[in-house]
């Protein structure tokens, strides 16, 4: 009987499971920050210099794709800073058991949702 | 009374050879110390991430002027330049670290992580001027 050997078998033979999921999404967070660094600079830049360069800034930030870049962001801000404290805890050698390692990456999910409701809520609310 | 070798003499040199086979290895070819550099930061984005993130909430709500005269003061100023410092070079080990998976040949591998840090360092650069000439310019 040919057995499923790796993840590349995936989705067909290889169950999915929340743990490397999470662990994927944290590298692709970790990528979509980075590249949130240039708009972090160029934002820095705009207040520096304040005037049309500001207003042209601020005026992509309130555009629909600014706002969806920012909600992106904001997420995966959220999820990498939750999921990094999962990560600082596997670090010092606690949560390794299964169970706790599906409950802790719950936890994540929670967190990030949360976080991320309340922050937006916070901006949208008067 | 002369001191004997201790153990930890013994166990300090046995280290040192072991450190000198692993030392240029990893994405920053600095074994160890990449490591750590991840953790220490991501340690200290924890509190420097929270306060930018309600930095940037309560900023929201208001316009340039009061965000200049924000980034004017010193110790937001101290904190958004550690903010986007160790947020960079926690990036910048992150990104090696991903490339290095990724790109297999010698060449290409050097090029993009020449890239990478080439563009950490103009970032930083830039966030840093702007936020001393608005701290400076007061």
């Amino acid at each position: 009987m040919n057995r499923p050997l790796s993840p590349f078998m995936f989705p067909i033979w290889y169950r999915f499971q929340i743990t490397s999921a999470l662990s994927i999404l944290h590298r692709l967070t970790g990528i979509a920050l980075a590249v949130g660094s240039i708009l972090l600079a160029w934002w820095l830049v705009s207040v520096a210099a304040g005037g049309e360069l500001f207003a042209a800034t601020h005026a992509f930030i309130a555009s629909p794709v600014g706002m969806l870049l920012l909600f992106g962001w904001s997420t995966a801000f959220f999820y990498h800073l939750s999921n990094g404290i999962r990560h600082l805890a596997w670090d010092a050698g606690y949560g390794f058991e299964l169970r706790q390692a599906y409950r802790s990456g719950y936890a994540v999910l929670a967190a990030t949702a949360l976080l991320t409701a309340l922050a937006w809520l916070y901006v949208f609310l008067p | 009374m002369a001191k004997a070798p201790s153990l930890s003499d013994a166990t300090a040199l046995r280290d040192e050879t072991v450190l000198r086979q692993v030392r240029h290895l990893g994405s920053a070819r600095s074994g160890l110390h990449e490591w750590r550099l991840q953790r220490l930061t991501a340690l200290a984005l924890i509190p420097l991430g929270l306060y930018f993130a309600a930095s940037i909430l309560w900023l929201a709500k208001s316009d340039q002027v009061t965000a200049a005269a924000w980034l004017a003061s010193p110790v937001p100023a101290l904190l958004v330049i550690l903010f986007v410092l160790a947020g960079l070079a926690h990036a910048l080990i992150g990104l090696n670290s991903v490339v290095l998976d990724y790109v297999h040949t010698r060449a290409r591998l050097l090029a993009a992580e020449l890239l990478i840090r080439a563009a950490a360092i103009i970032l930083a650069g830039a966030s840093v001027l702007a936020v001393l000439k608005l701290f400076l310019g007061r």
